[in-house]
């Protein structure tokens, strides 16, 4: 059987090592000048060359040919390298010996000098594997193994790996490859493998694989596999289950126009057709990112043709930032949504029914909603200066929390004003300013104001002011020197009168609190407490 | 004869790679529960030791032996497989662990014993524990040269994305329901309309939808529930959670009832949104359309999410009866 092409196109030089110069160059610099230490950390995202880099420093240290620029892939330690049988290349799976006692087998081991070579070298893979006591047993032999010994250690998680273990190790972090470089080491492998294939073909291969060579070598493995002239880019959406862009375009035209019937019409057709509705949506969410960029550094992506990019600035101009924002958010959901297994098209679906749902509800609600700020039309008016609106947009955002902000205390003067009927002015007064006098309190002290916040105003009768406390603590409190004197200094600043407090025990009646009022109103919509209603309980309180 | 409904282009590309002889070491096979992903591992096993040169030729000693499962070089690494290693049933198997993935790398490295090729199967590979993942990378990467490694998982995001990058991938997609719909007609006699409701039912999966076909109380069930399901919305509170404590009581059908209202209520969103071809209950047309005209856009889409979150939350573990009773009183009634 023949090789997968990510084992036989597995780079044997340094210098074939795609993307990772700033590893490479360094451990180049390091064997020019004899500075190899003895403890490696090699960690990366999947397919980044971890295991081949470590590798191919084995071939180095061990190399017997005389070129400065090692590892030479011609003398006898670097053939017995490459073909897997270098006797003193030791390559362990941590992820399956995890245990403290392959460590200590290690440790027994490792004391022995190399049979061939010049270094015993261990590749310790997927070293995030080992069991805490596994990780420890290996520090002191990591800290000082004997001088004809090197470890390097492998892992795509190098967050579960112990700092004392990291201390011990240089560290070199592999990057996900750029999409250039693996674009051109595709098409290398491509035309060493007598394959024809389409650039666009190839762009999408090596943008699926999000940064991972091995990915994207398995893919034009797959590929070579339909045989018979040139790979398309027909191909390779149908082996990826993606869709044409011309079909994200149309899906996002009627996302735009709020055409429901026409937008889930096509979400069905493309199914039908072998489209995978995950990619779908991510597509979708790309796309839309691209609107997102257009919109707000007038530039937009820059992989586009001229063509599409007037296309899409068309397109950016039938949404407002904010709904372009929520509709992201929505398909984004959807591609991340593992829920629904044996009906994969409801998120797309589910999501494309609300980004369509969206925009006139939030009309209304957008006074009082934190989700959806900037559907109010005063909004535009602030923001039609730019077409960045973002950067004004965002204070507009604040001032728009704040003028919500005195609402409650509007609320507030209203249900003062029905239980005070005239001759109650002085406890109305009171209970609007009321905030303002806890803020007072607070800042002198603060258990004071704990305290008093659930003690209300009850009645103002001359200069005596009387609380209601809901328990004897509270009222025990209040009645301390010290505090009462903080309330009534307090009280009598802000209302510019002196006042003394009087404290009574009582339960906190909901009229006297608006907001209480509210919450139990609110309680009583909320569905459970309706159907207990409806069972034949009552609202006891509200805690 | 790749004996498969749907999904040309894999068996393209399969067929093509085993003709050039360069079948990858390690295949993984995603999509929903009964798409075809183990058929379709099978079909790639027997291919893979078919004696004949059109292969799999679903005639030959191999093949026959493979669909009979008596093969000594296929193995099928599954919870039932893990049950006989442990000696154990297989309701008391959770996950895959690491000393099943450790006998799979032992006994890859043996030579074939009778066929050309090694191969395990290793079914919903995302039941794996984490450390029996890990554990099987270093061979999934580099195993044997006799050995074939396919994987099989309902989403490759719940599989380490080492373990992905490792395989060549076949994401399975739903098989369109005109294939479904003639299959069913062509192989199984299924008369038209119920072959036609079946296909739209399936929601893709051709294994249901056979399974389905040849076991009518499936289809029994399906028309009670919906029947109970109409009625719910005329049901007063206490009604429906005594229906939800009944439902509750029938421990395994949970899941399956609520697929069945997902199905009911996304046809009702399709319907409202003017797509009433694509609905999959074609036989319950006119009552979905009476439905349909009572809720408005915005309470399908309430109602399908409390849906999905009443299952999500079943799968978390949370008291079934409880569930159901939140979702009872979410969904909407007549006279609201």
């Amino acid at each position: 059987m023949s090789h997968a092409f990510y084992r036989k196109w597995r780079p044997r030089t340094f210098a074939e090592v795609v993307g990772q110069d700033h590893v490479t160059q360094t451990l180049r610099n390091a064997l020019k000048h004899s500075r190899i230490v003895h403890a490696y950390l090699f960690s990366g995202p999947r397919g980044t060359g971890k295991t081949t880099t470590a590798r191919i420093l084995a071939k180095a240290v061990n190399c017997l040919g005389d070129r400065v620029d090692r590892p030479c892939n011609e003398c006898l330690m670097c053939e017995a390298v490459d073909e897997g049988r270098a006797i003193d290349l030791i390559e362990i799976d941590a992820a399956s010996h995890t245990g403290v006692d392959d460590i200590r087998d290690l440790r027994e081991k490792i004391n022995f000098a190399p049979s061939v070579a010049r270094y015993k070298f261990y590749i310790i893979d997927e070293v995030h594997m080992l069991s805490g006591s596994a990780f420890n047993a290996l520090l002191k032999t990591l800290e000082e193994p004997p001088s004809h010994a090197i470890m390097v250690l492998a892992t795509t998680e190098p967050h579960k790996i112990p700092a004392t273990v990291l201390s011990r190790c240089q560290r070199f972090d592999f990057r996900p490859i750029p999409l250039e470089d693996m674009m051109a080491r595709l098409r290398n492998i491509a035309v060493h493998e007598g394959l024809e294939v389409q650039e666009g073909a190839l762009d999408l291969v090596a943008r699926q694989s999000t940064g991972s060579m091995r990915d994207a070598e398995s893919l034009l493995d797959q590929l070579s596999s339909y045989g018979g002239g040139e790979i398309t880019l027909a191909q390779v959406q149908t082996m990826l289950g993606t869709v044409s862009s011309q079909a994200v375009k149309d899906l996002v035209d009627h996302l735009a126009s709020c055409d429901v019937a026409a937008g889930l019409g096509q979400i069905g057709r493309a199914i039908a057709d072998g489209a995978d509705p995950r990619q779908l949506s991510k597509e979708l969410v790309e796309y839309l990112r691209g609107l997102l960029l257009m919109k707000t550094t007038t530039l937009g992506p820059s992989y586009l043709t001229e063509e599409q990019r007037t296309e899409m600035a068309r397109q950016a101009k039938s949404f407002t930032l904010d709904r372009l924002v929520s509709t992201i958010k929505l398909f984004n959901q959807a591609t991340t949504d593992v829920r629904d297994a044996s009906r994969p098209q409801l998120p797309l679906e589910l999501a494309f029914v609300e980004a369509t749902l969206s925009p006139e509800p939030d009309m209304e609600s957008a006074a009082t909603s934190h989700s959806a700020p900037g559907k109010k039309p005063p909004k535009r008016m602030e923001g039609e200066k730019t077409i960045s609106g973002q950067v004004e947009r965002r204070p507009s955002r604040f001032s728009q929390e704040a003028e919500a902000k005195p609402a409650p205390a509007s609320v507030k003067e209203h249900g003062g004003a029905v239980t005070a009927e005239g001759a109650m002015a002085p406890l109305k007064r009171l209970q609007d300013n009321w905030t303002e006098i806890l803020a007072a309190i607070k800042t002198s002290n603060r258990h004071v104001e704990a305290v008093i916040r659930d003690c209300p105003p009850a009645s103002v009768e001359g200069d005596v002011v009387t609380l209601r406390a809901r328990y004897p603590f509270h009222k025990e409190k209040l009645e301390e020197d010290r505090s009462r004197k903080l309330v009534e200094d307090d009280i009598s600043k802000i209302m510019g009168q002196s006042y003394r407090i009087k404290c009574i025990l009582g339960p906190s009646a909901g009229r006297q609190d608006p907001e209480r009022a509210d919450e139990m109103k609110s309680l009583a919509e909320d569905p459970v407490v309706k159907a207990g209603l409806e069972l034949g309980g009552e609202i006891g309180g509200v805690q | 004869m790749w004996q498969i409904t749907g999904h040309d282009w894999v068996v393209t590309l399969l067929g093509n790679s085993i003709a050039q002889g360069r079948v990858s070491h390690a295949c993984l096979f995603t999509g929903p529960p009964q798409v075809g992903k183990t058929t379709l591992a099978l079909n790639l096993a027997q291919a893979l030791n078919c004696d004949q040169l059109e292969r799999p030729c679903q005639q030959c000693a191999p093949c026959r032996k493979i669909s009979a499962g008596i093969h000594p070089d296929v193995r099928m690494i599954d919870l039932e497989y893990q049950a006989l290693l442990r000696e154990e049933t297989p309701a008391q198997q959770r996950a895959l662990r690491i000393e099943t993935i450790r006998s799979l790398r032992e006994q890859a490295s043996l030579k074939p014993f009778e066929g050309q090729r090694k191969v395990f199967i290793i079914r919903d590979a995302d039941d794996m524990t984490s450390e029996a993942a890990n554990s099987l990378l270093k061979t999934l990467e580099e195993p044997p040269s006799h050995a074939v490694l396919i994987l099989t998982a309902r989403d490759a995001r719940s599989l380490l994305p080492t373990i992905v990058s490792r395989c060549q991938m076949f994401g399975l997609r739903q098989v369109p329901t005109n294939l479904i719909e003639k299959e069913l007609r062509a192989r199984y006699k299924v008369d038209e309309e119920r072959s036609s409701l079946l296909a739209r039912l399936s929601s893709g999966r051709m294994g249901w939808a056979i399974a389905t076909a040849q076991d009518d109380t499936v289809l029994k069930q399906r028309d009670d529930t919906l029947r109970q399901l109409a009625l719910l919305p005329r049901m007063g509170r206490i009604d429906r959670l005594h229906y939800a404590e009944h439902l509750s009581r029938r421990a395994g059908s949970v899941r399956e009832t609520l697929e069945l209202w997902l199905g009911w209520w996304r046809d009702l969103l399709l319907i409202r949104s003017g797509c009433p071809e694509m609905i999959s209950n074609v036989d319950l047309g006119p009552a979905l359309e009476e439905q349909a005209a009572k809720h408005d856009l915005k309470d399908i889409v309430g109602v399908i999410d409390a849906i999905r979150r009443t299952k999500h939350q079943l799968e978390l573990n949370v008291n079934p009866r409880l569930a159901l009773e939140v979702l009872m009183l979410d969904l909407p009634s007549d006279s609201a």
